[in-house]
């Protein structure tokens, strides 16, 4: 299974609401994805409802926390990126097929990431996530 | 499907990476803490260790592999080109995948860096389809 990665409806419905200065809230919060198998990250994924059987990591380290950094940054024309890196360290041997990239309130996710393979984490072994998304013009 | 929407397929782009390594700096045993950084004017984050400054040993490294931009023509060079592009993509994203897996399987065994850092990665459908026969039999 390839790696892949979608901006999900309900990430965008949660931007165009900031656009219209509704109640919503910015990228703020990541977390790891439980699941044995390769996930398919899908556009219909809800915070609550990841890609096919995955779950959320609760415990050991790749719990819902705050992104280390996001930063904007410039892609194709000027500020059309937003980039973000953040660092998992596991405390106990798990499985992670992916990650949510989700908003300040955690109620919505705005990208998911399933991974080339499931990530066997073992305990204190780090996961370094780079990522970055671009809004295109082309 | 309406021309407006093929138009804004793939408009907002992502990519990530994720970055697997051991908790324990290579070269002194310590382990690693998080530290912030400034990489130019952005502000990022890792995982060093903090008597030597050293990292935890690359178990693997995932990467997203981009689809092939859509064909700007209708004539046989364009869609030929787009064809061979789709199915050198595919095999490179099932390289990928097999890459990942096998790092994981031996992470503590010696191999060439290329399995682990996904960088040198075949340049060709068909050097693809031999490397994932040879990582599918190693």
């Amino acid at each position: 299974m390839a790696q892949n990665e979608v901006w999900t409806d309900t990430g965008i419905a949660e931007l165009i609401l900031l656009l219209r200065e509704e109640p919503a809230t910015g990228m703020e919060s990541i977390v790891c994805l439980e699941m044995a198998t390769a996930c398919t990250a899908a556009v219909g994924s809800t915070f609550a409802d990841p890609a096919d059987t995955a779950t959320h990591h609760t415990d050991s380290g790749l719990l819902i926390a705050a992104i280390d950094t996001v930063a904007g940054d410039t892609t194709n024309t000027a500020g059309d990126t937003i980039l973000f890196d953040h660092v998992f360290t596991a405390s106990a041997t798990k499985n992670v097929a992916g990650i949510h990239v989700c908003n300040n309130d955690d109620d919505v996710t705005f990208i998911e990431c399933c991974f080339n393979a499931v990530l066997a984490m073992e305990n204190t072994d780090t996961l370094t996530i780079d990522g970055s998304s671009t809004i295109d013009q082309a | 499907m309406s021309m407006e929407s093929i138009l804004t397929k793939g408009l907002m782009t992502v990519k990530l990476t994720g970055e697997l390594r051991t908790g324990f700096c290579t070269e002194c045993g310590t382990q690693t803490a998080k530290e912030y950084y400034m990489d130019g004017e952005r502000r990022r984050v890792r995982m060093t260790c903090p008597k030597c400054g050293g990292m935890g040993r690359l178990i693997v490294k995932t990467y997203s592999v981009q689809a092939p931009e859509p064909p700007k023509c209708f004539k046989a060079k364009c869609l030929w080109k787009f064809f061979f592009r789709v199915l050198y993509t595919t095999w490179l994203a099932n390289y990928h995948t097999e890459r990942v897996k096998y790092a994981q399987k031996n992470r503590g065994k010696n191999m060439p860096s290329k399995y682990r850092t996904g960088e040198d990665s075949p340049q060709t459908t068909w050097g693809c389809m031999k490397a994932v026969a040879k990582l599918k039999h190693l």
